[in-house]
């Protein structure tokens, strides 16, 4: 089918819809946008279930009802629908904050409606609509390409093909093709990465080719530093839940308790050491920051990236519109003398790829051309030529060409860097006479060039020459040229770059340059926003260097000069194999593989759409200093799942080994083991606050990086603590209120239930006391509450849990849970044990935190 | 109320004063652990340092002392007293501790 069919198959033309017909079509055939790709809360609750320890608790359940007591069922069965409940309003909350942040990162798509281009948000295209696509686009819809110029595409997303497809307007005359086959097709999510072309949108939203198979797509980030951690702390919890479950149930059985109860209690035991609601403390504190980050006009795209972004030691970045303005301004446009040359800006406002319609869009220097020739009235001298034929920039020639006609006349103007433009040059241009370059003046003009660059300018140089009237002309026709002069851009520093780079500094994150421009048009950056620069190293140098000599290299190195997209991602995996949290800002098409490797890819939403893409945090203001604040963000976060972490493993373990060596030596089980489980639950409440715990402020002055030695050690230290003071409640339980005397009893008498009761009610009110008030001790490195004060939130919930807890015992609820009230003599022990347990806790973190560095 | 099962007792003051060496072993394997790391091979600070840092792994064993004795004679009153004194100690050592890191300096920077 030709384009002219295209055209009225679909009824629209080269000016494409009218306004009235769009929103015709808009009725009839919906957004341009996917069935949302987010779980529903269905799936959302059946995650849930999921989790293998609510597998195990049914079970316990199953167990506890069908052998043991039916009322330990239904409390393990409540505690199951409670936790349930609980994770999934979290989880579903955090999907709906992911969802509205997301709607703030938009992909924009050049569309020609009434005969005028205009950029729109792609989500109100609609069959029939004329769209523009260029390099580092993501296609917003379903095309039939009608215009191009080496159009390529990368389809992977679509066909797995990493290498790119060359695109045609052609007719294909194809039976049952496939979307590879399709060469007159782009695809709506596919990526141009070469050249310019038209298209007609042929379907939108959920009928496109992506639509229909994007429930099948998954793509997976690489594991992020703060997965990789809580990976291996799942599997050292795994290792201890196995070994001691296990082994009391071993010891259990062999000194003769009934095999049901061992197994409920061995169970009971390796359930209480799981911090089950960790899922949802992550998920509560990744969501709250991302909401705090979107009030400074940040968007979290992956929530899981926060807590590396807090981590990162290592920024790199992208020069150009990062850490400059990324508003190029025209300078100057000269002969190669350097004086101003009206001939210079009217060619190179014909060798330009700016779309022109209500603003102006495309290329930054080409806008600039634009915007420069719209200040200078000069945009008239160009209407006396005739644009035939275009020959697009790419990557590998640096440079674009127009061929033009003027009085009958056919010119090729040459437009690029400098470099790339001069060693296709013969002649330059030189007060009207035009002169053969030999080596002196090519080397006198290179000087020139460099020149330029080292005072931090963007040089662009223009060359023509006139051409034979063809029917198409081609990159073999850039050559033999006459420099005519140049072009001079500034993108000048950002103003509050050199502040945003020096809090970033103090932070403990060091910075990066990787650019693919040259090396003095980076470093006078640097200079300019005091960035020291070590060591700058080139792409070609790159390439000679082995990866351990880059892994070397990447640590002294500031500057990465004239780079490759594929440079940019092995300077990356070094640095991350050298042990770095690194972010990687950047907002260009070659920027995307760099985006997608990092730990934190940060881009901009001026950023071309497959950066943005790719990028787990868009900032809608190219403010750098809110850079900072989500650092900081990144690090309360992270502060508050570690302390989650910390106290669970460290009271939680002590707590259950004493349960476990307890169950040995006692004549009854130290507690039941629905008594274990509902302590788990009430203590996982009192934790529900935690994400909004303050962080000391000396905490988010420095990146941490998770440790897994270090939770170890934790556990090792603090653990026995908790044991400790569980022994002496035992004894305390046993000797001083007489409870060993059920060693004589039989284990059916009322007395000896009365005393295992009591027994158990002193334990469960000690441990639940010490294991939740510790968190005050732990969740700071200063003094509690006198230099550090807890959250509001968590105090009142915390106290509120202890309250509840301690009148328990006394309550209908705790007779039920198989509790008795305990003496008053108990509580005035119990309250200076638990005040020299905090105390002694104190004085061990102050001896742990010198000996041990986090 | 006077202790009247040996066997009981024993098991519990074994594994009481079990959770204390433990405890014990654990502190000096992560002290001598740091300073094999951080590389400092001068004896004798790091022998003062080891006495000084300990304290709390006395006052752990002070403790037992009390524990097992008031848990023994079955009293309270000792219980509470015995308490009372090791937290005074605790204090005074949390005191001392906190001004030596008050005085500090922030860690340098890296680079």
């Amino acid at each position: 089918m030709s384009s002219t069919e295209v055209f009225k198959r679909l009824q629209t033309s080269e000016q494409g819809l009218s306004e009235q017909e769009v929103k015709v079509r808009l009725k009839t055939h919906g957004y341009n946008e996917l069935p949302t790709q987010t779980l529903t809360w269905l799936q959302v609750l059946a995650r849930q279930f999921k989790n293998p320890i609510f597998v195990i608790l049914i079970a316990c359940a199953v167990v506890a009802g069908l052998y043991s007591e039916p009322k330990q069922s239904v409390i393990i069965l409540s505690m199951i629908a409670l936790s349930i409940i609980l994770g999934f309003y979290n989880e579903y909350k955090a999907e709906k904050i992911v969802i509205d942040l997301r709607r703030n990162v938009s992909i924009k798509a050049v569309v020609t409606r009434d005969g005028k281009p205009s950029e729109i948000d792609s989500r109100l295209l609609v069959p029939g609509d004329l769209v523009s696509v260029y390099v580092g686009d993501i296609v917003p819809a379903d095309l039939r390409v009608v215009e191009c110029k080496y159009l390529q595409a990368n389809e992977a997303v679509l066909t797995g093909e990493s290498f790119p497809i060359e695109k045609t307007s052609e007719g294909l005359n194809l039976q049952n093709p496939t979307p590879h086959q399709l060469m007159n097709y782009q695809f709506m999510g596919t990526v141009v990465v070469n050249g310019s072309g038209k298209g007609v949108v042929v379907s939108t939203g959920k009928n496109t080719e992506f639509g229909a198979i994007s429930k099948t797509l998954a793509r997976t980030h690489p594991e992020t530093e703060f997965q990789k951690g809580v990976r291996q702390y799942g599997n050292m919890l795994l290792t201890l839940t196995a070994a001691l479950a296990v082994g009391i149930f071993g010891l259990n059985a062999i000194i003769g308790r009934s095999l049901i109860d061992a197994l409920l209690f061995a169970l009971a035991v390796a359930i209480g050491l799981v911090p089950e609601l960790m899922p949802a403390i992550v998920t509560i504190s990744l969501s709250q920051g991302a909401r705090r980050m979107a009030k400074l006009r940040v968007v979290v795209k992956r929530l899981v990236s926060i807590e590396d972004f807090g981590n990162m030691d290592v920024l790199c970045t992208d020069k150009t519109g990062t850490l400059t303005e990324g508003r190029i301004v025209l300078n100057d446009c000269a002969s190669i003398h350097g004086k101003e040359d009206p001939l210079v800006l009217t060619y190179s406002l014909l060798c330009n790829a700016a779309v022109v319609g209500e603003k102006i869009s495309g290329n930054p220097m080409d806008v600039a051309i634009w915007q420069h020739a719209i200040e200078k009235g000069a945009k008239e001298d160009a209407r006396n030529y005739t644009k035939v034929d275009e020959i697009p920039f790419d990557y590998q020639r640096r440079m674009m060409s127009v061929v033009v006609r003027n009085n009958g006349e056919h010119t090729l103007i040459t437009k690029g860097a400098p470099e790339s433009v001069l060693s296709n040059c013969t002649y330059v241009e030189m007060e009207s006479r035009k002169e053969p370059i030999d080596t002196t003046l090519h080397l006198s003009i290179n000087d020139k060039f460099l020149n330029l660059s080292h005072l931090g300018y963007r040089v662009i140089a223009v060359a023509y020459k006139d051409v034979d009237t063809k029917t198409a002309y081609s990159a073999e026709d850039e050559s033999d040229l006459t420099l005519l002069g140049f072009l001079t851009f500034t993108d000048p520093p950002k103003k509050d770059v050199t502040s945003a780079l020096a809090n970033l500094n103090e932070m403990g994150v060091n910075t990066k340059v990787l650019t693919g421009d040259n090396e003095l048009v980076a470093r006078k950056i640097c200079d300019d926003l005091n960035v020291p620069v070590k060591r700058v190293i080139g792409g070609s140098e790159l390439t000679q260097m082995s990866s351990t000599e880059i892994k070397a290299a990447v640590e002294e190195t500031t500057i990465f000069a004239r780079i490759t997209p594929e440079q940019k991602l092995d300077i990356i995996k070094a640095l991350k194999a050298n042990g770095h949290v690194v972010g990687f800002m950047g907002d260009g098409v070659n920027d995307a593989p760099a985006l997608y490797e990092a730990d934190v890819g940060i881009s901009v939403d001026t950023a071309v759409d497959v950066s943005k893409d790719a990028a787990d945090i868009v900032l809608l203001d190219k403010d750098l200093l809110v850079l900072a604040n989500g650092i900081t963000e990144g690090r309360k976060i992270f502060g508050n799942t570690t302390k989650y972490i910390l106290m669970g493993t460290s009271s939680n373990f002590g707590n259950m080994f004493s349960a476990a060596a307890a169950s040995i030596f006692l004549p009854f089980l130290p507690m039941l083991p629905m008594q274990i489980l509902f302590m788990n639950l009430l203590y996982d409440v009192a934790n529900i606050t935690l994400p909004t715990d303050n962080v000391d402020e000396e905490y988010t002055k420095w990146p941490k990086r998770w440790d897994i030695s270090f939770v170890r050690k934790y556990t090792l230290f603090f653990g026995p603590f908790s044991s400790l003071y569980d022994f002496l409640t035992f004894g305390i339980m046993l000797f001083i209120f007489g409870t060993f005397a059920a060693a004589n009893l039989s284990p059916t008498s009322p007395e000896f239930l009365k005393f295992a009761s009591l027994f158990q009610s002193g334990w469960f009110v000690e441990s639940f006391w010490t294991e939740v008030l510790v968190m005050f001790v732990i969740r700071t490195r200063r003094i509690p509450f006198l230099t550090s004060r807890p959250g509001k939130w968590l105090t009142v919930l915390t106290l509120s849990c202890i309250a509840f807890g301690t009148v328990l015992p006394f309550t209908i609820l705790g007779d039920f849970l198989g509790f008795t009230a305990l003496p008053a003599e108990y509580w005035i022990l119990l309250v200076l044990m638990v005040a020299t347990y905090l105390l002694l806790v104190d004085a061990g973190k102050v001896f742990f935190y010198k000996i041990c560095k986090f | 109320m006077i202790m009247l099962n040996l066997d009981l007792f024993a098991w519990w003051a074994v594994t009481i004063s079990g959770g204390i060496v433990f405890l014990i072993l654990v502190s000096i394997y992560l002290y001598t652990n740091s300073r094999v790391v951080r590389g400092e091979s001068n004896k004798s600070t790091a022998g003062t340092r080891l006495g000084k840092d300990f304290i709390f792994v006395w006052v752990l064993i002070g403790l037992l002392v009390f524990y097992i004795i008031s848990v023994n004679i079955g009293s309270s009153m000792v219980f509470a007293a015995g308490n009372l004194i090791v937290e005074v100690m605790l204090i005074a050592y949390l005191i001392r501790n906190r001004r030596e890191k008050s005085a500090e300096t922030v860690r340098p920077r890296s680079q």
